[in-house]
């Protein structure tokens, strides 16, 4: 039950953070939303008995692609254009 | 660029090209004698560990669990249906990680693939956006640089625990240089050390490839098939088994986490700054 209660709140987590990343116009909080997608993901490959994947996932995508982003964001405009 | 270099690097290319398409032709046309060793003079399939490691999926282990406790993880009569046991030898892998024996032992070609299509990505970036002379990099605040003081060695150990000990415990030579990368990052911007080190970097990098690719032709030469397994398989659980598994991820770690931080290195500061 516990379990449960970690997936449907891991779950929640990545789609809100997914929709926020979306549909913000602020393209450094889309950023770190996508890297909050990719640290719950890391969490629930975890709980899933695979943290060969959780581990890949935790360096990959919320570190490292973030971290690209970032500079890539620093180097164009910070706000979406309409 | 000269005109000899360009011929003597088309030669280089040709000649990696026929390698390449002579191992690939060869495994397609080879028998099954010469290819990757089961363990030795095992006609019944239920002793080979890979069997064993199959059987052990999530829902047997949390029902097994759940059903008679913890005791019948650590029991060693039941843990011999059910996996692997702690010190064993003469297994077929030797690798207490499944995920790394297969990586690195059962498709270690694929691996070699894996790590190619890295490198070339990598050369990519240095091609589009290498420049000596990048914008200037921000002061970094005191936080950081007091951070970057404490963490840094403890980023570098994990990494390279990680992929030490990619065959006995999750994890291996692509996270592990993934989280030196990291490592290399945050000195980065915590340190003001923008310039230092790209040709190094390459250098590295090019050098750990050799090394995996000679480690390939060591297992060609000593038993007649490339990226074979040459070294003793010795006992499950200890740091020195499993083989050549511990080589090959401690030549891939050393060269994602190089190829990674110059990528990163050549994002941060290269290109045209207008």
């Amino acid at each position: 039950m516990t379990i449960l209660i970690m997936f449907l709140f891991l779950f929640a987590v990545i789609i809100i953070a997914a929709l926020y990343a979306v549909f913000t116009k602020d393209l450094l909080f889309a950023v770190v939303a996508l890297g909050v997608v990719s640290l719950a993901a890391s969490i629930l490959f975890f709980v899933m008995n695979a943290p060969d994947v959780a581990i890949t996932e935790a360096a990959v995508g919320a570190a490292v692609t973030t971290a690209i982003y970032v500079f890539a964001v620093r180097r164009t405009h910070r706000e979406e254009e309409k | 660029m000269k005109r000899n270099d360009f011929i003597l690097g088309s030669f280089f290319s040709l000649l990696i090209l026929v390698f390449i398409g002579y191992f690939m032709f060869a495994v397609i046309n080879e028998n099954s004698d010469s290819g990757l060793t089961l363990k030795e003079n095992t006609e019944n399939l239920s002793d080979r560990v890979s069997l064993h490691y199959a059987l052990k999926n999530v829902h047997e282990a949390e029902t097994a669990l759940n059903e008679r406790g913890a005791e019948y993880l650590l029991n060693r009569e039941t843990a011999e249906q059910s996996g692997a046991e702690y010190g064993s030898k003469n297994s077929e892998s030797g690798a207490a990680n499944l995920v790394t024996s297969i990586v690195t032992d059962y498709r270690g070609f694929d691996t070699l693939g894996e790590v190619t299509v890295l490198f070339i990505s990598i050369i990519g970036v240095a091609i589009l956006l290498f420049s000596m002379n990048g914008p200037m990099l921000t002061e970094p605040s005191l936080v950081v640089k007091t951070g970057n003081t404490y963490l840094l060695p403890i980023i570098m150990l994990v990494g390279a625990y990680v992929f030490v000990h990619g065959h006995l415990t999750p994890g291996g030579g692509f996270p592990g240089g993934t989280i030196i990368a990291t490592g290399f990052l945050l000195m980065l911007l915590g340190m003001n050390a923008g310039k230092t080190g790209s040709k190094l970097l390459k250098v590295i990098e090019s050098l750990a490839g050799l090394c995996f690719i000679g480690t390939g032709f060591a297992g060609f030469i000593i038993k007649g098939s490339f990226l074979q397994n040459f070294l003793p398989q010795g006992s499950i659980g200890s740091l020195f088994s499993a083989g050549f598994i511990m080589l090959i991820y401690i030549f891939i770690g050393i060269k994602v986490a190089a190829e990674l931080s110059g990528g990163v290195l050549n994002i941060y500061t290269g290109g045209d700054d207008d």
